[in-house]
């Protein structure tokens, strides 16, 4: 199964020892042969609004702090309670903060 | 937590940590039985305490501890109080205190990656049967349970229970080192694990919509070990291979089925439903293996093949001329069947239909491919591409015979249908071409009816459909060509043509009865007749006849022997004092008559074919070395010459007007031998016959 895991960025800056060790957690996911992709997003963002056929593009940043994503990482497990457990180091190593996590479907869940 | 979600989070953990843990464990204690059952302990303790104070902040620490701990306990308080027990509890004493979580924690890191790596070698041992090492590496490494290996693999769980009991056994009866392999054995140890890997892969790749949902996990163990062993052993080209090869496999699954479930080939798979994101990392993969450098293995290879597919977006794209060119090199390393089939698909797209259809046709009659309904499915569309749709209609329902797929069996009886209505429009140039197209005919036959099939092309036309051919137009065409022909000539053209009719007819073709008007001819110059003895004499009588024809006719009817043994006789072979020469294995015995005869014919040669030729052969033409005469340049007499200027010579005297063959001059000195009064053991010895009854015509 694969999950689309979503996280906000903090209000506090990161510091050296938080690089290192999210580093460090990144590699050991991927050598796991968990971690299928991942990235830190730029903070400004562009949003898309479609209305009666037109479309508007707003530059970021939004307002709206809760909806902001920070990184992202997309894992492959073989169970929710694996994703949930990889989230509990995830938010370990990094502290405060918010995030979510989404099943991205794939052909078996077609049927 | 609930206990419910806790017994989850258990089980995530397990299958996150318990290779590592079972890992370190086996270099502490030795044993990976014995690792096991501690590391279990150690789960259950878990179950026991978690559910109420939370799981730990490194689980997989956690783990090793209590495990260590347990270890140790058991090693202390074993009954008998063996001495390599000891020593080992001893030395799990004299370490640092690890029962404390940092030393754990730190231990941990700095040897999991070896441990994990040596466990992973020791659990795909070649000593362990195939199954086993599948079941123990499924179980230690990718902490599946019993019971989910067997429903996985769609067998009874106390038969992986027992597979890993025993597999654990002979590990620990063999003394099986724990330990990385080097040197010369690495590479077959790697080998071992490598299959073990691509056999879990492939077991559920295979699995069909309507098996149960854990099959198709197995691709992901599979991927998951395949990274792990790719980072923990990065210098091993084969190992990147093997990850790309199957992370590529993997990016088509989405693809692979159809709305009711039918597996789509993967020329006609919709390619905008691969996965990018696993091709991708096939693309690193493979990237890392080129790097490494060397000549590549065979996953290399086969991950190579994989890449050649992905990276062509439509079907018709793909380089097929690559593909072929990398099963070239595949076929050197694996020459097994499946490889050699694949790669005849290969060369046929490549090359053109004929020239797979050649690498198909030696593997019809390997064994292990006897039920794999792949090669006539494979055979069967190579024909069809040739126009061979009769042949092609049976393979195919042949190989729908052999699969036990429902739509897949569906999809091949289609085939066979479409190509059974293709040779209602066969037309007679193609039938013609398929029939002497037959392996089972020998050149002589194949010249005899092609020569008949040739007449029936011309006069009735190429392209006219099999199915319009009447027979009133075969006995037309027939009369027309052969009407004034001996019987046997007439009779032979039949036969070809009753020959054609009832293959074609046998193949499922649509073929009117075209033999119908042509009845057998008496054959009126059958059995030799004999040149009567006045006949004889008014032969030798003819002075204008050459020297070289009356001494032939002389010889053939002294010594009753074969015209082609007597066209045979080199001058080196003849005994001139007793009459008689070697040739054909036997002597050849002539009387005064030839005898006479001979010496002016031979004019003094010493070597070279007796009966020569009038002139020397044409540079084109030279025959083998042996029929050529060295002092005259000149070749042996053929016996098509020989035989027409028989023919010739001897019109005037034959009643009938044909002129008499060689064979009569043999056929008449035994029948005159026989009337004589010879009996039948003094005639075979001259006639040379081997079957006595062929005598009894001649003796009275």
């Amino acid at each position: 199964m694969r999950f689309l895991m979503l996280s906000n960025p903090g209000d506090s800056q990161p510091d050296e020892t938080l690089y290192v060790e999210m580093g460090k957690f990144i590699d050991e996911l991927s050598k796991q042969g968990v971690l299928l992709a991942t990235g830190g997003l730029d903070p400004v963002g562009t949003r898309v609004q479609s209305a009666g056929g037109e479309l508007t593009f707003t530059d970021g940043p939004f307002a709206e702090a809760k909806e902001a994503i920070g990184g992202f990482a997309l894992v492959e497990v073989r169970s929710r309670a694996e994703v949930i457990e990889i989230s509990r180091r995830f938010w370990k190593i990094v502290g405060d903060g918010e995030g979510r996590f989404h099943q991205v479907y794939g052909p078996e869940d077609a049927q | 937590m609930t206990a419910r979600e806790a017994h989850r989070t258990i089980d995530a953990v397990w299958k996150l940590e318990s290779g590592r843990v079972i890992a370190g464990l086996t270099r502490m204690v030795r044993d990976v039985g014995l690792a096991e059952e501690f590391a279990q302990d150690a789960l259950v303790a878990a179950l026991e305490r978690w559910p109420t104070s939370g799981v730990p902040d490194n689980p997989g620490a956690w783990l090793m501890a209590i495990a260590k701990r347990r270890a140790i306990d058991h090693l202390r308080r074993a009954e008998r109080l063996d001495r390599k027990h000891e020593v080992i509890a001893r030395d799990l004493e004299s370490q640092p205190d690890t029962s404390d979580i940092d030393d754990a924690i730190e231990e941990l890191d700095n040897e999991v990656g070896d441990d994990l790596l040596r466990l992973i070698f020791i659990s795909c041992h070649p000593i362990l049967p195939t199954a086993g090492r599948v079941a123990l590496t499924l179980r230690l490494l990718g902490g599946l349970t019993t019971d989910e290996i067997a429903r996985a693999f769609l067998a009874a769980e106390p038969t992986i229970a027992q597979r890993i009991v025993r597999a654990k056994r002979t590990l620990a009866e063999q003394r099986i080192p724990f330990e990385v392999p080097a040197g010369p054995e690495l590479a077959e140890r790697l080998a071992s694990v490598l299959e073990v890997i691509y056999l879990v892969f492939n077991e559920g790749y295979s699995a069909t919509a309507g098996d149960n949902w854990l099959r198709p996990t197995l691709c992901l163990e599979a991927l998951r070990l395949g990274r792990i062993l790719a980072e923990l052993a990065p210098g091993e080209a084969e190992v990147h291979g093997l990850v790309a090869l199957m992370e590529i496999q993997a990016s088509r699954s989405a693809a692979r089925t159809g709305p009711s479930g039918e597996l789509i080939p993967l020329a006609d798979q919709n390619r905008g439903r691969w996965d990018q994101l696993l091709i991708r990392r096939g693309f690193a993969a493979l990237l890392r293996a080129k790097q490494l450098g060397g000549p590549p293995g065979p996953y290399v290879l086969q991950a190579a093949i994989a890449v050649c597919h992905a990276q062509a977006r439509t079907a018709d794209e793909t380089d097929w001329a690559q593909i072929a060119a990398l099963y070239d090199g595949l076929v050197h390393l694996l020459p097994t069947p499946i490889v050699r089939l694949n790669q005849a698909v290969a060369v046929a797209m490549a090359s053109g239909p004929a020239a797979g259809l050649a690498l198909v046709d030696p593997l019809t009659g390997q064994v292990s491919l006897q039920g794999y309904h792949l090669l006539p499915t494979v055979r069967g569309d190579l024909l069809a591409k040739l126009g061979r749709h009769a042949e092609a209609a049976t393979e195919f329902e042949h190989a729908a015979a052999l699969t036990r797929n429902v739509p897949e069996r569906t999809l091949l009886l289609e085939r066979a249908e479409a190509a059974r209505n293709q040779t209602a429009t066969t037309t007679l140039a193609e039938a013609a071409d398929a029939f002497l197209a037959r392996p089972d005919l020998d050149a002589d036959t194949i010249r005899s009816y092609g020569q008949t099939l040739r007449r029936l092309r011309h006069d009735l036309g190429e392209h006219i459909p099999l199915a319009s051919v009447t027979a009133g137009q075969v006995a037309g065409m027939c009369a027309a060509a052969w009407g004034n022909a001996a019987a046997r000539t007439w009779n032979r053209h039949r036969a070809a043509i009753r020959s054609f009719h009832a293959w074609a007819d046998g193949q499922g073709w649509a073929i009117g009865p075209l033999a119908a008007g042509i009845d057998r001819r008496r054959a009126v110059d059958g059995p030799a007749e004999a040149i009567d003895r006045q006949g004889i004499a008014a032969l030798w009588a003819r002075t204008d006849a050459a020297l070289r024809e009356r001494t032939l006719w002389r010889l053939l009817y002294e010594s009753a022997a074969r015209a082609e043994v007597a066209l045979s006789l080199n001058v080196e072979d003849l005994d001139l004092a007793d009459n008689r020469g070697r040739a054909g294995g036997r002597w050849v015995r002539w009387e005064s008559g030839t005898a006479t005869l001979l010496p002016g014919l031979i004019m003094g040669r010493t070597r070279g074919p007796v009966f020569l030729a009038d002139r020397k052969p044409a540079p084109a033409r030279t025959p083998a070395a042996e029929d050529l005469c060295p002092e005259t340049g000149r070749r042996r007499l053929s016996y098509e010459r020989a035989e027409y200027l028989f023919k010739q010579a001897t019109k005037p005297h034959d009643p009938t007007g044909h002129g008499y063959t060689l064979h009569q001059l043999r056929h008449s000195r035994l029948t005159h031998l026989g009337e004589d009064g010879w009996p039948a053991p003094l005639l075979m010895h001259l006639s040379g016959h081997e079957n006595p009854r062929t005598l009894g015509r001649y003796v009275r």
